[in-house]
């Protein structure tokens, strides 16, 4: 009998393990976008495992299926990658940047590109299956956006840097657009379902939980819609600021877990919402500094941090009380992804850091040649960024070409993916690394 | 030696003498310009020293990091050993040593904890820029002013207060929004009806005109410009 159980109980664990392996093929490991993966986590760094170089800065967050890593580039190719070996397995082009994570289910991958197109490829050989054309895709803009002169012209927003990555559910994929829609297609042939129609740009990924779709858009609004009609349900209006368009619009993706939904916001606020009536059940003000990092929800606590006051933030999930808060050395847009105890993020100075899930304290930390050569003096010498020297003028392309060097620090927007021990993310110096 | 010799060797060492500065120092006035060495790129400097009854003054020029003329503080120099800082957001710091035939200074560029080789050769005499300064303010300026804001959905309270100083006017320049701030001031000036309260370390200008007991004007930040209104404190 014990010999039996014993059985029931080893056969449940491979049960789980492959459902949590599997629970891995998408942005933040799942369509409810939790950001928590099961399985070993590195406390210490050993060596570098890999790193497959590409044409151009990796945005995407890698995703996993079948020992094969799945991601975008910037250089427009779509990338599988053996997890293994780092040896690439087939790269497929669009025609634009690929800075989304791609979906992977029943064999296909799913992403968008910033040529406009959404793409299903075969995960084994790479063979376009279908593409959808949306309305076009672009960047979220606004005159005098961040203060920026001409206070009067249009600028696109630099920080805008992620596109929606989607998800897939009982045979329909669903993602966001710049043209303002999000999107339902069937997921084998490509075909409209429906399209949803917000006031602007949806670069944030969807959640899906229990039938209905989480998202929000730079329109100031935290939109709920049935997924499989695409029927509003529910909206949450967020911030606004007519003045310079800095404190608006959801950039961040959601999370939602028993029953709450979790978005971080440019209003600066990380907000949890109740998933059934869209309720505030509470916010955290972060001092006028934006929440782009997707939230981590994980053993009853949510984990996210700032961009310009570079907080790393741990609170508790049913009430936002502060537990963790520690003071980063720069902008982190990376969304954390919880492994066991250990939390891992990236950070915009081209620093992978891992930190202990309890206390926040820092374990170890990975920081990429690009980071460590500082051309340009983009970063102070102890890693922050050096804003008065990168931002000394608001006039035409000045902040956006200080953006463009901030970047090219090798900045981790990455959002790091574990399996099995390794961590693996992207890197704005080209390069996808594997840690162990 | 001969007494021609003894001449011969005067007149040769007043030929040096003359052809040296008459204190060390005097090499160090001009303008100096070259570049700091940073990886991968290199910054243009442009230096001027020079002295004022006794006193280093100077100002610096580095093009294409919006710093034109700003005014050199800390200034040390004890031949062949120049130092001196840039203050403000940037945090320029400058420690240089005078070589060769006294037309090269060379030595740290540092700023933010980074730190580049410099090169600076003479190229003329110093054009040292000198920053404005306070004006007097007008008595009906004199006193305390307050009015409020709006940005980003909350409000301001400001509050000015002017006074007159031998050398000029002063202002406590203080924005009450979430938090306190007082803000450190560097330029009051009135002209005509105009005044203006500069804070260049946080950014913020107020400018203002006096109309009806008012007033009436604009604080900016950066380009953000917000119509303020301010009156006489109770």
């Amino acid at each position: 009998m014990t010999k039996q159980i014993s059985g029931i109980v080893a056969l449940l664990a491979t049960f789980c393990a492959a459902t949590a392996i599997n629970a891995q093929s998408m942005f933040r490991g799942d369509a409810m976008h939790s950001g928590a993966y099961v399985g070993p986590a590195p406390r210490e760094f050993h060596r570098v495992k890999w790193k497959f170089p590409t044409g151009d800065r990796v945005i995407s967050s890698p995703v996993f299926k079948d020992n094969v890593i799945y991601f975008g580039g910037d250089d427009g190719n779509v990338y599988a990658v053996d997890a293994a070996t780092g040896r690439q397995i087939w790269k497929r082009a669009t025609n634009g940047p690929v800075p989304a994570t791609p979906a992977i289910a029943d064999g296909t991958v799913y992403v968008g590109s910033y040529d406009g197109k959404f793409y299903a490829f075969n995960a084994q050989t790479g063979a376009l299956k279908w593409k959808f054309a949306t309305d076009g895709e672009r960047r979220f803009e606004a005159k005098g956006l961040h203060g920026m002169q001409p206070k009067d012209q249009t600028i696109a927003d630099p920080f805008d840097i992620f596109l929606s990555s989607p998800v897939v559910a009982n045979g329909v994929v669903y993602f966001g657009s710049g043209d303002g829609n999000l999107y339902a297609l069937d997921s084998a042939t490509g075909d409209l379902h429906w399209k949803f129609k917000t006031g602007d740009v949806v670069h944030a990924s969807p959640a899906l939980a229990d039938g209905v779709l989480f998202f929000g858009s730079w329109d100031s609004y935290f939109y709920v819609v049935d997924a499989a009609t695409g029927k509003e349900k529910w909206r949450f209006h967020g911030g606004e600021d007519s003045l310079m368009h800095n404190q608006v619009g959801f950039q961040s993706s959601p999370a939602v877990v028993n029953g709450t939904v979790y978005t971080g916001c440019r209003d600066s606020n990380l907000y949890a919402l109740d998933a059934a009536t869209g309720k505030e059940k509470w916010k955290l003000f972060n001092d006028l500094s934006w929440v782009i990092t997707s939230p981590a929800v994980a053993d009853g606590k949510v984990f996210f941090a700032t961009s310009d006051s570079s907080l790393y933030h741990v609170v508790d999930a049913n009430s936002g009380k502060p537990i963790v808060r520690q003071q980063g050395k720069a902008f982190m847009f990376s969304s954390p992804a919880v492994a066991g105890d250990v939390v891992f993020i990236g950070v915009l100075n081209g620093t992978l850091e891992a930190r202990d899930a309890k206390t926040g304290d820092l374990l170890w930390d990975f920081r990429v040649e690009k980071s460590k050569r500082n051309n340009g003096w983009v970063l102070t010498g102890d890693r922050k960024f050096n804003v008065p020297f990168l931002y000394h003028s608001n006039w035409r392309e000045a902040p956006l070409v200080a953006t463009d060097q901030e970047i090219r620090i090798g900045g981790i927007y990455s959002s790091p993916l574990i399996v099995n021990g390794v961590v693996y993310f992207g890197s704005a110096d080209g390069f996808l690394y594997a840690l162990e | 030696m001969t007494a021609a010799g003894a001449l011969v060797r005067l007149i040769a060492i007043l030929i040096v003498a003359a052809a040296l500065p008459a204190r060390a120092e005097d090499a160090i006035i001009g303008r100096w310009e070259g570049g700091a060495r940073m990886p991968d790129d290199e910054l243009n400097v442009i230096v001027d020293l020079a002295q004022q009854n006794d006193v280093w003054v100077g100002s610096i020029i580095i093009p294409g990091l919006g710093v034109k003329g700003t005014p050199l503080t800390d200034i040390k120099v004890q031949a062949p050993d120049v130092n001196f800082a840039v203050k403000g957001p940037l945090g320029i710091q400058l420690n240089l040593r005078l070589l060769g035939a006294n037309n090269t200074l060379a030595g740290n560029f540092e700023q933010a904890g980074n730190r580049a080789l410099v090169t600076l050769k003479k190229t003329g005499p110093p054009q040292v820029e000198y920053p404005p300064r306070n004006t007097p303010v007008a008595k009906e300026f004199e006193g305390e002013w307050k009015g409020d804001y709006e940005m980003l959905g909350y409000t301001r309270h400001v509050s000015i207060k002017f006074a007159n100083h031998p050398d000029g006017a002063t202002a406590e320049f203080v924005i009450v929004g979430r938090k306190h701030n007082v803000l450190p001031v560097d330029l009051v000036t009135q002209e005509g009806e105009m005044v203006t309260v500069d804070s260049r370390e946080m950014g913020f200008t107020f400018e203002g005109r006096r109309k009806n007991g008012k007033l009436t004007g604009a604080v900016r930040q950066g380009a953000i410009e917000t119509p303020l209104v301010l009156v006489r404190a109770k």
